[in-house]
């Protein structure tokens, strides 16, 4: 077979490989968004964000679960972008070549793939068993803060990586320190990149559900009290999903559709606003 | 990070071990920094072999030489910008205005340990201001991601507190002087980044004159732009001299040529030839500078 026959054949039987596998990963993604919105858009009316949970066959909706989780994730990633870009920031700058260095980014990690189920029980062990005495929100948003540091940590130190050490020079060269240099310019140069560390971390735990049963436990009445325990969509969805009644079924299906919908949303704006502060 | 100075490949030990003199004609005029006796090390491995370093006041000093040579890495200890990096050290004495900039603990018991008894008074020399007086631009433009406005008034902002009006005043001079004020002048408020190379790289020199420093260290500032942005740059650079001293590294002999009062020509972490720079190209005495000018090496 002549050379550039061969070539051609190659090239088209790996583009073709990749397009396969592309079709694969978007096919079971448009399915499950699929079944998601078959199932779940003819469930929600007004009354999923007006009334609590119900009890089988009388109306409700998820105006707990909704709000529960809408303060355990936002006390989550208030906590996990702190502790989340200040590490990254360090193993990037500072420490990161450290022995130090080289053991906290390889502990991150490890936490990185740690299963979630575990760091409920952390979090119960110490939050529940002990300081608390009883499930709360507080605990909660903790097991949800300790899933996300590590994303957001691991995020912002490549990100911080990437950029070029001469903008650190010519922001020393005018005569700043560093740490002035890297808050004021190398935030701002990777804000994109650590936008996308907490966006990553918030997918993440959005829809954790293992992590909550062991901690904030769920609330089927209305709670603005964190250091209750409160419910939440995850597990809401996963107590009414496994039940025998089909109008707790239909709420789990509407939940799920909001998650999936929050995730989008909030994906979607962080974008436009990174593009919109980058657009040169 | 490897857009910064060349380690230098450790030379040949024959060559590094000669002890041929630099054929060194010193500027007559004010000089305002001074590199003596000067050795620089990346970690273990020494870049820099005893440079001598004469700065002209309000003069442009080229550096010249093959890559490799220390070109940068003398430009680069000239306002101890090395400090960010452990484990490169300059030794020797480094005058600014013959105020000694190299007299940190450090830095004294390094030169201690090399000449034996210093007559030397440890200082504590803040860096920081030290490189408000030292201005530095770089081989690729270096914009901050901010507005062109805010880049300018970045340094000035660092040192001093001014009125909106004052600072107004400040950057539009900045501009002005570094040639770019007519291109930038209604969208001041436009992202750094959106700018051209070449017109990055006077946002860059104009950032660097705010602060009004006393010298201006330019680290190949013109090999990142194409021929026109370069003239414009090079004229900005003879304006300027009238206000500041320049200290420039360039590849581009004819650049050094058409634009520096004095050249040196480095080798191998070693200054060979420092003279005017009308001398040094037209009758070089080193054969090594000779058969580098005329282009036989390098």
């Amino acid at each position: 077979m002549d050379r550039a026959l061969r070539r051609k054949l190659t090239n088209g039987i790996f583009v073709g490989a990749c397009g396969l596998a592309t079709f694969i990963a978007l096919a079971a993604l448009v399915l499950i968004l699929w079944s998601l919105v078959k199932e779940g858009v003819g469930g929600i009316d007004a009354n999923i964000f007006t009334m609590t949970q119900p009890a089988p066959g009388s109306p409700g909706g998820l105006k707990n679960a909704i709000t529960g989780s809408i303060l355990m994730c936002a006390g989550g990633m208030a906590i996990a972008i702190v502790v989340g870009i200040l590490a990254g920031t360090w193993l990037a700058e500072y420490g990161g070549q450290t022995p130090y260095g080289h053991a906290v980014r390889f502990l991150n990690d490890v936490l990185l793939s740690a299963p979630s189920i575990l760091i409920g029980l952390f979090v119960y062990e110490i939050m529940v068993a002990h300081l608390f005495g009883h499930f709360s929100g507080y605990a909660g948003a903790l097991a949800l803060a300790l899933l996300a540091v590590p994303i957001v940590t691991r995020t912002t130190e490549d990100m911080l990586a990437l950029q070029p050490n001469t903008l650190r020079e010519a922001g020393m060269a005018l005569g700043a320190g560093r740490g002035f240099v890297i808050r004021s310019i190398i935030w701002k140069a990777a804000s994109a990149g650590l936008l996308t560390g907490g966006l990553l971390g918030f997918a993440r735990i959005s829809g954790e559900t293992a992590p909550l049963l062991f901690t904030s436990l769920g609330n089927q009445f209305f709670s603005l009290n964190m250091a209750q325990p409160m419910a939440s969509l995850p597990t809401t969805i996963f107590q009414f999903a496994l039940s025998a009644y089909d109008d707790w079924r239909r709420l789990a299906w509407v939940g799920a559709l909001l998650i999936a919908v929050a995730v989008l949303a909030v994906n979607t704006i962080g974008r436009l606003l990174a593009r919109e502060t980058h657009r040169p | 990070m490897n857009d910064i100075a060349t380690p230098i490949s450790p030379a040949s030990p024959n060559i590094a071990a000669s002890t041929e003199a630099p054929i060194m004609t010193r500027p007559t005029g004010e000089l305002v920094l001074e590199a003596r006796n000067l050795d620089f090390s990346y970690g273990k491995t020494q870049s820099l072999f005893g440079v001598d370093l004469p700065v002209e006041r309000n003069r442009i000093t080229a550096l010249i030489g093959p890559s490799g040579c220390g070109k940068s890495t003398l430009l680069r200890a000239l306002n101890r910008i090395y400090d960010m990096y452990p484990g490169q050290h300059a030794t020797g004495r480094i005058l600014l205005n013959s105020e000694d900039i190299l007299s940190d603990r450090g830095s004294l018991a390094r030169l201690k340990a090399r000449d034996g008894d210093v007559e030397l008074n440890e200082s504590g020399l803040d860096t920081s201001a030290l490189r408000a007086r030292i201005g530095m631009v770089f081989q690729k433009p270096t914009p901050f991601p901010m507005s062109i406005y805010d880049n300018v008034a970045f340094g000035v902002r660092l040192h001093q507190k001014k009125s909106k009006a004052e600072m107004d005043v400040i950057v539009e001079r900045s501009l002005k002087r570094a040639a770019l004020w007519d291109e930038v002048k209604d969208k001041l408020s436009a992202s750094g980044l959106g700018l051209s190379g070449g017109q990055q790289q006077r946002l860059c020199v104009a950032r660097g004159i705010a602060v009004e420093p006393e010298v201006l260290l330019l680290d190949e500032p013109a090999s990142a732009l194409d021929p026109v942005s370069t003239a414009k740059l090079e004229a900005t650079l003879m304006e300027l001299k009238k206000d500041f001293t320049i200290v420039i590294v360039t590849h581009n002999l004819q650049q050094a040529a058409r634009i520096s009062d004095h050249t040196g020509f480095m080798f191998l972490g070693k200054m060979i030839e420092f003279r005017p720079t009308a001398e040094l190209f037209e009758r070089p005495q080193s054969p090594r500078t000779r058969d580098y000018v005329t282009g036989r090496f390098g």
